[in-house]
């Protein structure tokens, strides 16, 4: 039971302090699970990212789930997932309140039109990451055809989502479907 | 009473889209700010629950709060279809996904993280997400930029500056946002009070 409650308070601290997504996230949780508790080294919290690449979901929550299972099993994957919720919920309902409150006048529109501009940035700094991360996987330019494959992919999907009113969800399978079957047929592509 | 069941079954049937659109999404993107680009679809889009312009409201308001995006996306626009209900259901569908998933995948974890085809299929998805976050950010960047150019322009060239070159931390530059807003109001009233 104190190992759980410990588990809550280390992710309610790691969410606090967890601004801009999930590449301000992993440093933050890694620095938590093995620096601060001990939980666990370097080496298991490895294998972390390289499951962030295979399985769904924000990245916060993954992160939260592997660390307390690891710890303490399903109650502490459990355990970790609320910790790091709780407060960010609280605080993004009452900021959500503040706004209601101020909706429609001239201030508060003036405010949310410059938030939106700090969100636009925010989006487009992980879209620049994963763009890359998607173009370069191991850090190196890619291969005339490799390159040319990755921005097709990726400027087929923007097309269709943003051109042909196709739904994202359908689009983003039919992607990983694509880079499925070009790459086991084509082994240039892999 | 004919009534008040009719309520609760559109009650009902909205809280099952929520959950189901949120989980889906939660159940397969890599990238939690996919969750953005499925909402904006099916809740903006083909629902109409709110409009766009509210969208890009609750999005400003989700990247001025710390923790992860799409949970905190979820209890906003949860919050917004059906009040705390909503929200509960909503939060309860963007994180039952990752949960059981990566429960499951802990226990396997040798046989998922050395199977090629689960990495070329998640690694195709990315490209589709990426295609998906350009899509958000054409969409943000309509929101903003119609009623004038210069003012969004200008913040969103610096706020990108600090964020992607300089790294800074966020909570800083959601207060300065924040304040060039309330700066602006200020201005603009003063000058027409002048003319």
């Amino acid at each position: 039971m104190t190992l759980l409650i410990g588990i809550v308070l280390a992710f309610m601290r790691v969410s606090v302090i967890a601004f801009g997504g999930a590449y301000a996230a992993i440093p933050l949780v890694e620095n938590e699970a093995v620096a601060v508790q001990g939980w666990m080294t370097y080496e298991q919290f490895a294998d972390l990212v390289a499951l962030d690449e295979i399985t769904p979901g924000p990245i916060i929550i993954n992160s939260a789930t592997f660390v307390g299972m690891r710890v303490a099993g399903i109650p502490g994957a459990i355990a970790a997932t609320l910790g790091s919720i709780l407060i960010p919920c609280t605080l993004v309902m009452l900021l959500y309140r503040l706004y209601s409150r101020f909706k429609g006048s001239a201030m508060m529109d003036n405010v949310m039109v410059s938030l939106k501009c700090m969100a636009i940035a925010l989006i487009a700094s992980t879209l620049v990451r994963l763009a890359a991360a998607a173009f370069m996987p191991d850090g190196n330019l890619p291969s005339i055809t490799r390159g040319c494959y990755t921005i097709v992919v990726m400027g087929t999907a923007f097309f269709l989502i943003h051109n042909r009113q196709i739904s994202p969800l359908p689009v983003m399978l039919g992607c990983g479907l694509v880079n499925l079957v070009a790459c086991s047929l084509l082994p240039l592509m892999a | 009473m004919n009534r008040r069941d009719a309520g609760k079954e559109r009650l009902g049937s909205k809280l099952l889209a929520l959950f189901w659109t949120i989980f889906t999404i939660s159940a397969t993107a890599n990238s939690g700010y996919a969750i953005l680009a499925v909402m904006q679809d099916e809740f903006v889009k083909k629902r109409a629950w709110f409009s766009e312009n509210q969208m890009a409201d609750n999005i400003a308001i989700v990247q001025s709060t710390p923790g992860a995006m799409a949970v905190n996306a979820s209890m906003v626009v949860g919050y917004q279809v059906a009040g705390l209900l909503g929200s509960l259901v909503a939060v309860l569908g963007c994180i039952l996904p990752p949960i059981v998933v990566m429960i499951v995948v802990t226990c396997f974890y040798e046989a998922i993280v050395g199977n090629e085809l689960v990495r070329l299929f998640m690694r195709g998805m990315q490209l589709g997400v990426v295609g998906m976050l350009l899509n958000v950010v054409v969409s943000l960047f309509v929101n903003v930029t119609k009623d004038g150019l210069a003012y969004p322009v200008v913040l969103m060239a610096l706020a990108f500056t600090y964020v992607h070159f300089l790294g800074w931390p966020i909570p800083y530059l959601a207060i300065g946002c924040a304040m060039a807003g309330i700066a602006k109001t200020l201005l603009v009233s003063k000058g027409v009070r002048r003319r």
